[in-house]
């Protein structure tokens, strides 16, 4: 039992629990016009079906919730406990302005949706992998597991609460969160680990070692991967990502060409035979 | 047979079972991988290789419906591929690639024209009330782009690995060592991805601390992890403190009527007070 749960009745707890579940298959029939408007219509459903009782309400409320929806998945919840909430204000009084719920329901997905991709995705997709990825290269069977249990775990309870907490604090909480300014503290402190699992994941994963060495009279009189590791360890693995990163950022070069030009100049440097 | 089914089904429970079970990552590499290999009977080459194309594909993901390459697809076929030809990552990379970016055609292919046209139906079944149909045609349409994708894997499977085995014979071992170089290597560009995402001048020493716990002290990652969730915490405290302290300030009713640039000289005066 949380918190926000316990001024619910009954039925509305048992409606947040539709809506949870039923939630997960938001983008199950995207399309390219509406993207998620199928799956927020399908847990919007027991909403409908509960608050409003005339047929023609229940149409209307239909059309509304299939508008054009997207968000990160971690924090549609959240938005769907909003617009639930006010759905029912809207079936209890006649003045309510219906036109509202779309308005802050497409207000608030698209920063959610900014939030919800760098920390879901930028930060703790990112450190379950490379947990999961420095075990698996160990041959810990159970990598993949963990990987799912790591990312999954603290994307459910936000899915779980956020849900509720939309429901409860309607759409006053986020408005107050930017009022605030505490989302960019929270945006800041997350980048931080985020930042600093990408520097040890460089380190752990991007492997690139000189093969070539100075031979002099059939002695090795330099071996250059020793001589480079006495300088900086891994110094060629952070110069070749913080290059890419450049050529990324400044340059605006595609990922693809990227991919393809490392391939290329790895192949070219194995035939000189100098890795 | 066996192999084109068992990829096939890979392939439709995870990349499209992820759709159905709100992104849950059961489309990644690192789970597919394995996955793959225990289908075909060798779960540590498909674990070692699974690990290492989600390094490659780590910067790669669907944010806002915009990405890059297809990873599962690519996953299944190159992990499936190696195993049955006994070769490593050599052999799984250079498939691995141009099949992530074939696959999201493949896949942007039949969003657009299998389920798109149905964005209008979805609409008039709303204005009709028609609840059933809704729910119906929300899971159908699931099954059917998924089915339709799964063909791809089970195809390739079934007439491709026998010419894929014979191009392979003709690579020259010392290319396919400077692949695998390659391999070890491409981790760097999902890095710069991720970095894309993350960097800012503020934050960026915390990169650079990363990458010296990791090659000097040897730290695990959950180790790291933890460090920076600690780091992060106390920075954010520190944040929160000035941010009240800022709030403080600018509530006051002189404050409010001067220039920013006064605000900033009494905030620094307060600072150092």
């Amino acid at each position: 039992m949380s918190k926000f749960s316990k001024d619910m009745t009954k039925d509305e707890k048992k409606l947040m629990r539709q809506m949870y579940w039923r939630s997960f298959t938001l983008y199950s029939a995207v399309t390219p016009a509406k993207q998620g408007a199928s799956g927020f219509e399908y847990s919007m459903l027991p909403f409908i079906n509960k608050f409003y009782k005339k047929e023609q309400d229940k149409k209307e409320a239909m059309v509304r919730q299939m508008s054009y929806f997207n968000t990160n998945l971690a924090m549609a919840p959240f938005v769907m406990g909003v617009t639930a909430s006010m759905e029912k204000q809207n079936s209890e009084s006649d003045d309510f302005n219906a036109e509202s719920i779309n308005a802050i329901k497409t207000s608030l997905m698209g920063p959610l949706a900014g939030i919800g991709d760098s920390i879901f995705w930028g930060v703790l997709r990112v450190i379950a992998a490379g947990i999961a990825i420095s075990l698996a290269k160990n041959g810990n069977i159970a990598a993949p597991i963990i990987f799912l249990l790591l990312f999954n775990i603290p994307v459910q309870l936000v899915r779980w609460y956020g849900g509720q907490l939309g429901y409860t604090l309607g759409s006053n909480y986020i408005g107050e969160l930017y009022e605030k300014g505490l989302i960019n503290i929270l945006t800041k402190a997350a980048s931080i680990v985020g930042l600093m699992m990408v520097g040890a994941m460089t380190s752990n994963m991007v492997k690139f070692d000189l093969k070539w060495n100075m031979v002099l009279g059939g002695k090795t009189i330099l071996k250059s991967q020793e001589m480079l590791n006495q300088i900086f360890v891994g110094i060629l693995p952070l110069t070749i990502t913080l290059l890419c990163f450049w050529l990324l950022k400044k340059k605006n070069v595609s990922i693809n060409w990227l991919i393809l030009g490392t391939i290329v100049i790895a192949v070219v440097l194995a035939l000189l035979g100098i890795v | 047979m066996y192999e084109a089914f068992a990829v096939a089904i890979v392939v439709f429970l995870t990349v499209g079972g992820q759709e159905l079970l709100g992104f849950s990552m059961l489309g990644r590499p690192i789970v597919i991988g394995p996955l793959v290999g225990l289908l075909l009977g060798d779960v540590k080459t498909g674990l070692m290789i699974g690990a290492s194309l989600e390094t490659i594909f780590m910067g790669i993901v669907n944010i806002g419906g915009a990405s890059a390459a297809e990873p599962g697809l690519a996953s299944a076929l190159a992990v499936a591929f190696a195993i049955i030809m006994h070769g490593g990552l050599g052999v799984a990379l250079p498939l691995a690639i141009p099949l992530g970016i074939i696959g999201l055609q493949i896949k942007t292919l039949i969003y657009v024209a299998v389920v798109g046209p149905f964005a209008s139906k979805f609409d008039s079944m709303a204005e009709k009330g028609n609840q059933k149909g809704i729910v119906r045609l929300h899971f159908g349409l699931w099954a059917l782009q998924w089915f339709l994708y799964s063909l791809i894997p089970f195809f390739a499977m079934l007439f491709g690995s026998e010419a894929t085995q014979n191009v392979l014979k003709m690579i020259p071992t010392i290319i396919v060592h400077g692949l695998t170089v390659a391999g070890n290597v491409l981790p760097a560009v999902g890095m710069a991805m991720l970095m894309k995402i993350l960097w800012d001048k503020n934050i960026s020493a915390f990169y650079f601390l990363g990458f010296l716990l990791v090659a000097y002290l040897k730290m695990p990652l959950i180790a790291v992890a933890v460090m920076g969730t600690i780091i992060a915490i106390l920075v954010a405290q520190r944040d929160y403190q000035l941010h009240n302290m800022g709030q403080k300030i600018s509530a006051k009713p002189v404050v409010a009527q001067t220039t920013t640039e006064t605000k900033d000289e009494q905030e620094n005066d307060d600072f150092f007070s």
